[in-house]
């Protein structure tokens, strides 16, 4: 049998509604069952995204006052892996896991596109990202001294990136291929349609990330580290992942979970559902920053076009933030925790992308220290991952057939805002230092500030995972198939957790809403 | 007499999964190359800006082997799209040869790249110039070993009796990836061969 085939158990004959298939090692390693593989997906991100805050909130510790509990080599390397794990290991497998498991049940398919394949980009992924942190511990960060971990650290990045790369044309080939009749491009889901964006655009830019650490390693390699592979300036070649405008086609697929999370938990029919869809396209459109690779193209943020993108995205963001505010308008908020970390997210994208904004008016000179584009950074990934837990409380019952403990995310709303505003705004203050003498005295605060922000973000990943295990624990209350009693798309009619094959047969789709027009 | 009706053919299986995930993988790859060779146009910019020439002292590239490379993979897209239309067609043994000379063409490519990096006499350790054009010239012999697998595995499943006239996503999934492939050497033979 083929990568491209698809397994008996998750075959396409949505008729014969099985079992589900009972817990092994076997049925855990050999599976290609989507639900299976994005649950995994998911819980690893979040292992890696509690590691992650927490090194970042140490290697911020490192700067405050001069005797630090680091040497200055380990809390740089410490410092560039979180920066670069927090997207790849931890926002993007996130969003791939949730769209691994959600996507083909949005558009009605039994299953994802290549499960095996799916399959083997997951244990890729976990894989490639052991290898990235055990290499990155032994000295084999960006810059460091033993050369053979280095090599490592860039082959484990290049295998997780290949890894990324073939979930994501699994999940584009479900949501492009696999939709069931009457559901148009137009009435797919909003996550799903997010998804579809967010895919293609990390489809055109991470490759470019590909081809940079691919140079890295053949003049490290071959070369002797003397051009592409010099230690001081590794880095540099791949922070542009992590810099305005490609940070923000991580946050893509998390304005599709807000816009289903809101719509549902409201009860209402998203208003100008279009105009929100061409939103997120122009986010899209808005964030491809390949080319902007301050190490290849030293005078890019001199640019007028990227200048031009980071102004520019404001438009998208407030069209996006009015059309899913008219949902509020129209129906009636169900204080549920996945709405409020919902909105955690909107308002800590907003933050994000006025602070872009900011960053790009050249006059105000916030590019010269970094610490504005650092705070930028944390904004991003904060509501990132936001998203991504509103998301888990969303599906989580779906996930899990259980309703999750809904005090803990009540609690992650306040943490994920927080710690989200306090990591990333500190630094955007700290960003004028320039302009403001009197801030420079106020740098270690400000630094403690943001580190004690990120590591309340870690606390919100923690509270993210134990909510999604408080689900599939014993004695959780048992989830209907429409766990909210709201639901709009088609996710919310297959069982809780679904079986295999997912749905029996579907009705011809004739709306964005096709559980609403199934009770009209 | 009343005519005899046959029944309806079964529908055509749609949509096709395999044509458009081999789209978007060959998107993917295409973009490994759009960034390799931007960065290589902007280190040569560099370089000749500084008023020094791109290629050290003693490295050259002749644009024979290019070339014929170039008439080569030109040759093996009529080929490819020879094994799409046979099978398309149920002409089975026109598809088989089809696809057989296809990898030949494919192994005569990577024969003659193996024959010019030797006539280049460029040291990968000359500098960017040697880590750049092995690198870009290198990944372009691995997604065309890629293709291959890719035209190989899909022969060996057409061998099998999988594909029919009305279902051939296979190979037109592997001709598709096998065109981005070619479409990845013009833009090498441009920037790299003839710009030098």
């Amino acid at each position: 049998m083929a990568l491209t085939d698809t397994r008996p158990e998750t075959g396409t004959d949505a008729s014969a509604v099985a079992p589900s298939v009972v817990p092994s090692p076997l049925t855990i390693f050999g599976t290609g069952d989507h639900k299976a593989v994005g649950t995994f997906y998911v819980l690893a991100a979040l292992v890696f995204g509690i590691a992650g805050w927490v090194a970042a909130a140490l290697s911020l510790g490192h700067e405050v006052g001069s005797n630090s509990f680091l040497s200055g080599s380990t809390a740089m390397q410490l410092g560039q892996t979180s920066n670069l794990g927090l997207i790849l290991l931890v926002i993007v497998p996130l969003f791939l896991g949730l769209g691994t498991y959600i996507v083909p049940l949005q558009v009605g398919a039994s299953t994802v596109a290549f499960p095996r394949a799916a399959a083997a980009a997951m244990w890729t992924w976990l894989l490639s990202s052991g290898v990235f942190i055990v290499a990155s511990f032994i000295d084999g960060g960006f810059g460091g001294s033993r050369e053979k971990s280095v090599s490592l650290t860039l082959m484990a990045l290049g295998g997780l990136i290949v890894a990324l790369l073939l979930g994501t044309v699994c999940v584009l080939t479900t949501a492009v291929t696999l939709r069931t009749p009457g559901m148009t491009l137009d009435r797919v889901p909003m996550f799903s349609f997010s998804m579809l964006v967010g895919g293609a655009i990390w489809l055109l830019t991470l490759p470019v990330l590909l081809a940079n650490l691919l140079l890295i390693w053949v003049d490290h390699r071959y070369n002797g580290g003397t051009t592409f592979g010099a230690g001081a300036i590794q880095f540099d070649q791949v922070l542009w992942i992590a810099y305005e405008p490609q940070i923000y086609a991580f946050l893509i697929p998390g304005l599709g979970i807000v816009a289903d999370v809101i719509a549902t938990l409201t009860g209402a029919r998203l208003g100008q559902r279009n105009i929100l869809l061409l939103a997120i396209g122009a986010f899209g459109v808005l964030s491809v920053g390949a080319w902007a690779q301050p190490a290849i193209y030293p005078s890019a943020s001199d640019d007028l076009v990227w200048q031009a993108m980071g102004l520019l995205m404001l438009l998208p963001t407030l069209l996006f933030f009015g059309g899913v505010a008219k949902a509020f308008k129209d129906g009636k908020p169900s204080l549920k925790s996945p709405l409020g970390l919902a909105v955690v997210s909107l308002l800590l994208t907003l933050l994000a992308v006025l602070a872009g904004a900011l960053l790009a008016i050249t006059p105000l000179e916030l590019r010269v220290s970094g610490f504005f584009a650092a705070g930028q950074y944390v904004l991003a990934i904060a509501a990132a991952l936001a998203a991504a837990a509103a998301g888990i409380g969303y599906w989580g019952p779906k996930m899990t057939g259980g309703h999750s403990a809904d005090g803990l995310g009540k609690l992650n709303v306040l943490v994920l805002l927080g710690g989200g505003a306090l990591g990333g705004l500190s630094l955007c203050v700290l960003g004028f230092s320039n302009r403001f003498t009197g801030l420079e005295g106020a740098h270690d605060s400000l630094v403690i500030v943001s580190s004690i922000g990120c590591a309340l973000v870690a606390l919100g990943g923690a509270l993210a995972l134990l909510g999604l295990l408080s689900g599939a624990r014993k004695g959780a209350p048992e989830a209907a198939a429409d766990a909210w009693g709201t639901g709009q798309t088609l996710e919310w009619a297959c069982p809780s957790p679904p079986p295999t094959g997912n749905f029996g047969d579907l009705a011809i789709v004739r709306s964005p809403e096709p559980l609403l027009d199934e009770e009209a | 007499m009343t005519a005899h009706v046959l029944p309806p053919a079964p529908a055509v299986q749609r949509p096709r999964v395999l044509v458009v995930g081999a789209a978007f993988a060959a998107a993917a790859s295409f973009t490994v190359f759009i960034g390799l060779i931007g960065i290589y146009l902007a280190a040569r910019v560099d370089v000749v800006g500084s008023g020094t020439a791109w290629l050290p002292e003693g490295a050259t590239i002749p644009l024979q082997q290019p070339n014929t490379m170039f008439i080569t993979l030109i040759m093996s897209v009529f080929t490819m799209q020879w094994a799409v239309a046979a099978i398309a067609k149920n002409d089975r043994v026109n598809s088989y040869l089809a696809m057989g000379l296809t990898l030949m063409l494919g192994i005569a490519t990577i024969v003659m790249t193996t024959y010019l990096w030797y006539l280049m006499e460029l040291d990968i350790a000359s500098g960017i110039q040697g880590v750049l054009i092995y690198t870009i010239t290198g990944a372009h012999i691995v997604m065309l070993v890629l293709a291959m697998i890719f035209v190989a595995l899909m022969g060996l499943r057409a061998l099998g009796g999988q594909f029919t006239a009305r279902q051939h996503d296979g190979i037109t999934a592997a001709a598709v990836f096998w065109y981005a492939m070619v479409a990845v050497y013009a833009l090498i033979w441009i920037s790299i061969y003839v710009t030098k």
